[in-house]
């Protein structure tokens, strides 16, 4: 029962647009290496409590997916701990959970992480374990099999509650045959696809020293730490993966809406949007302190006009997520079917209004405040600064992105939010996508495109 | 930098209890304050702990704690409408807060030099709290919408809640914390100037700080701020005790939906019951990770759940030891039952070996280590811990009673508690055609 469930979690997916009033926040200090057979390693002291963190990336995810073979990336990575060539899936489990160790490798949509925790006791224990199962999975067939029939059934289970699926709708309409639309997870139809020959062909390839990122924080001396890694991952054959790449997508044109009918709906769900930045565009510091004004923020206009000043919803929210090509802007909110199309004319009057009257020079400074004073806690575990180092070296970014957060938020004003709104922030081409009861909604629906498509929520896939 | 490995081996060696480094004060208004400091980054977080929840409720008004809560953030005598969020935004803080059945808690995140102003404004919310009859009506569309989105769509919400009411008759765990539908459209400002009398005297609170801070600071705002408002009454005591339960119940719900769901739970005793710590061990060996004898059993081996979880979570009165089971398609619901039984039933009857108890164990440590990563991880610890169990250094002895729990312990408190007569389940049937 909290009040604002949906701000944390926008906060958790969005760790580059957060920020301390005091003094200025800098990554703390860590070293980089290339280990001879290509691995790049970073080590962090951070000696707090006894425990150590590590993040991983492998440098493919949905989007080396095959055509027709959505979820390969991510099935991949799942099954990784299902068996190695002298463990079996049952002893992975057992000697991970003794150690009251974590590790998971999760595929995502620019790369396949990895997040691994040790306590300080038990470390070379987990490493021997991270080590077999990154460099000598055995894929049982009966192992792929299982894994994929449980993400089906996973996804139906998905798909009976319309908030943990709308986004998947919503990529695939907005970006269609681009990468990007891809559902990482997979659907129903791809799914049954895959076997186990192109699970072992995607680690084949894309599981090698010269695409992998190591990063470690915690509590360990460095020498010893990048010894004890060498000693495992150091027999791994030097290899480069094939890359990757990823064209520019292309803004969404006109007004387009897709309506997913979920019979049993009380409430309406709402995504509305367009194509927003890249992680490495320049303007990405002032796109998400003008964010914060707009929908970011408790207090921004859109949660102002939607929750607080209407009840409409519990909430309303806007988010630019960063890819290494533009990923998507957001707007969201849900609210009970009588009064869709009074949410939608209100977010859609709110973001006209950003257009026409911008911000204040009030609003901004307060977005500034803000930012800066929740930053540092986006820095505060060795979890989240192995996460910042791995993901900073996948971008091509250095420590600067961190240690200029603060100069970088501080120059924006109102002139500069202004070019920014009219840059970045879409008004005449949208995608919308309703997940609601379609009897109900349809006749509001039709409102604000000329052509809908639809879609019943028991349909295999996304669009 | 806080080393609790380090600080239990002292405990053995010092005549007073120690205070691992917490200081504590309390106010003349009967507000304790509890204040770690921890200069890692800087940032504070303050969590403010009010021991009233939606137990304290009535048929009638269910749900009203948590509404209170949000109405709260809407306007006091110093800081009117809006005013709280923007205050605290624009000296970079944020806040959130959140209501169980026991309690309603505040939670603000700040950078140091927002201390003061941050006093300011709980201060003037705890003592001068305005109600406007327009933004009432309004936070009750926001808190429906939150119910609609709890429950209407989310099947383990809906089934999670004909649960509870079905395992509870007479004690006010049987209500969900939102507030059943026709009770959100009934509250009224009366109910919510009562719930402010009777639950947001100083003395029902706890505050905890913890982050970039000096103890002796916060405790001078605290009484520059916080010790004039004078104390109040407490809330009545909840004096209802739940029957024991002499039969099985069971619980239909029939909806639209792709995949069906199945729940059950167990009366079980309150956290400062000696079993906690072995019901909790249970839970561990049972359902915590792939290599649990559940997870391992019915998602893994025979294939015929998704996913299965368990919680037991701190409460002051006896409450569910509760399982929730995803089912794989088409696998009838009681094969799973059963399988799930058995499980149970193994502890009842044979030794668990060292190995398996040990390993519950670690995860328990590896647990306590998590939760002190984070200022905002330790506040909150520190306020539950102080609350449930009476003392906040029950936090820090925590992976020592879980050291205590035995084999026999085990095996007692599943005979004692996982009985047929003393179970609810409910099944979530789907309704594939029927969407009305």
């Amino acid at each position: 029962m909290k009040r604002l469930t949906w701000i944390l979690s926008l906060l958790l997916c969005c760790a580059s647009t957060l920020g301390a009033a005091d003094a200025t926040v800098k990554l703390p200090p860590f070293t980089r290496v290339q280990l001879k057979n290509g691995i790049t390693l970073l080590l962090m002291e951070q000696r707090e409590v006894p425990l150590i963190s590590m993040s991983l990336i492998v440098k493919a995810g949905s989007v080396a997916d095959p055509q027709g073979k959505e979820g390969l990336a991510a099935a991949t990575a799942d099954l990784l701990k299902k068996g190695t060539k002298s463990r079996s899936s049952d002893q992975i489990a057992s000697e991970l959970d003794f150690t009251g160790g974590t590790f998971e490798m999760t595929g995502s949509i620019d790369f396949t992480s990895g997040n691994a925790e040790f306590m300080k006791k038990d470390l070379r224990k987990g490493l021997d374990l991270m080590a077999d199962i990154l460099m000598h999975p055995a894929f049982p067939q009966e192992e792929v099999k299982k894994l994929l029939d449980q993400n089906i059934d996973q996804l139906k289970s998905a798909k009976d509650r319309a908030a943990s699926v709308i986004g998947r709708y919503y990529y695939a309409y907005l970006y269609g045959s681009h990468p990007y639309g891809r559902p990482t997870g997979g659907d129903e139809i791809s799914l049954p696809s895959i076997t186990r020959a192109d699970v072992e062909k995607f680690y084949e390839t894309y599981y090698v020293p010269g695409n992998l990122i190591l990063a470690a924080a915690g509590d360990f001396n460095p020498p010893e730490m990048r010894q004890m890694i060498e000693e495992r991952l150091g027999a791994w054959p030097s290899r480069n993966a094939p890359p990757v790449p990823v064209e520019a997508p292309k803004p969404s044109s006109g007004k387009r809406l897709l309506l997913v009918d979920k019979p049993d709906s009380t409430q309406t769900y709402i995504y509305i949007g367009n194509l927003g930045v890249a992680r490495t565009n320049p303007d990405r510091i002032g796109v998400s302190v003008v964010n914060a004004v707009f929908g970011g923020l408790f207090t921004s206009h859109l949660n102002t006009a939607l929750r607080i000043d209407t009840g409409l919803t519990y909430g309303a929210n806007s988010i630019f997520t960063q890819r290494r090509q533009p990923g998507p802007f957001t707007i969201s909110t849900f609210t009970k079917n009588a009064t869709t199309g009074q949410a939608i004319d209100l977010a859609l009057q709110i973001l006209k209004d950003l257009h026409e009257k911008g911000l204040t020079d009030k609003e901004l400074q307060s977005a500034k405040a803000y930012l800066k004073g929740q930053y540092a806690t986006n820095l505060e575990t060795t979890n989240q600064l192995a996460s910042t180092i791995a993901s900073l070296e996948f971008f091509g970014l250095g420590p600067n992105d961190v240690d200029s957060y603060y100069s970088k938020v501080d120059a924006m004003n109102t002139a500069e939010a202004q070019r920014i709104i009219k840059q970045y922030f879409p008004l005449d081409h949208l995608v919308f996508v309703l997940v609601g009861k379609a009897s109900e909604i349809r006749p509001v629906a039709q409102k604000y495109a000329p052509k809908i498509d639809q879609k019943n929520i028991t349909q295999p896939g996304f669009f | 930098m806080l080393r609790p490995a380090l600080l239990l081996s002292l405990l053995m060696l010092q005549a007073n209890p120690p205070d691992f480094g917490v200081r504590t004060a309390k106010l003349k208004n009967g507000m304790k304050i509890l204040v770690q400091e921890d200069h890692s980054i800087p940032s504070v977080a303050m969590y403010v702990f009010y021991r009233i929840g939606s137990r304290n409720e009535r048929p009638g008004t269910t749900g009203l704690s948590h509404f209170f809560e949000h109405m709260m953030f809407n306007g006091a005598k110093k800081y009117g409408p809006k005013a709280f969020d923007r205050t605290l935004e624009a000296a970079g803080g944020s806040n959130n807060a959140y209501t169980s059945s026991d309690m309603t808690v505040y939670q603000d995140w700040f950078p140091p030099s927002t201390l003061e102003t941050v006093f300011d404004l709980e201060a003037d919310r705890i003592q001068n709290l305005n109600f406007d009859e327009k933004i009432i009506e309004s936070e009750r569309g926001v808190v429906y919408s939150e119910r609609r989105n709890s429950v209407d769509a989310s099947n383990p919400g809906l089934l999670d809640e004909q649960l509870t009411a079905a395992a509870f008759t007479s004690h006010p765990y049987q209500w969900p914390v939102v507030g059943w539908a026709v009770d959100i459209e009934n509250w009224n400002m009366e109910d919510l100037k009562h719930h402010f009398a009777v639950g947001y005297s100083p003395a029902n609170a706890t505050m905890v700080v913890t982050g970039d801070v000096k103890a002796e600071d916060v405790f001078a705002l605290a009484q520059k701020y916080i010790e004039p408002i004078p104390s109040r009454g407490l809330p009545p005591p909840v004096t209802t005790r739940e029957p024991e339960q002499m039969g099985e119940r069971r619980v239909t719900v029939r909806k639209f939906a792709q995949v069906p769901l199945m729940m059950a739970a167990w009366h079980v005793p309150e956290s400062s019951s000696p079993d906690f710590y072995a019901l909790q061990i249970l839970r561990t060996i049972l359902f915590d990770g792939d290599s649990s004898r559940m997870v391992s059993r019915l998602v893994d081996k025979e294939q015929i759940a998704t996913s299965i979880r368990a919680s037991y979570d701190f409460a002051f009165d006896p409450t569910l030891f509760q399982v929730n089971v995803q089912p794989r398609e088409g696998v009838a619901l009681d094969r799973l039952e059963k399988a799930i039984y058995e499980e149970f039933d193994r502890l009842k009857t044979g030794a668990v070996p060292d190995l398996e108890i040990e390993k519950a164990k670690n995860i328990q440590l590896a647990r306590f280590y998590r939760q002190l990563k984070t200022i905002d991880g330790k506040a909150n610890a520190l306020g539950l811990y102080e609350n449930f169990f009476g003392d906040y250094r029950k936090m820090f002895t925590a992976p020592d009673d879980y050291n205590k729990v035995s084999r026999d312990d085990i095996q007692r408190v599943a005979r004692k508690y996982f009985t047929e007569n003393n179970r609810t389940v409910a099944t979530l049937v789907p309704d594939k055609g029927g969407a009305q």
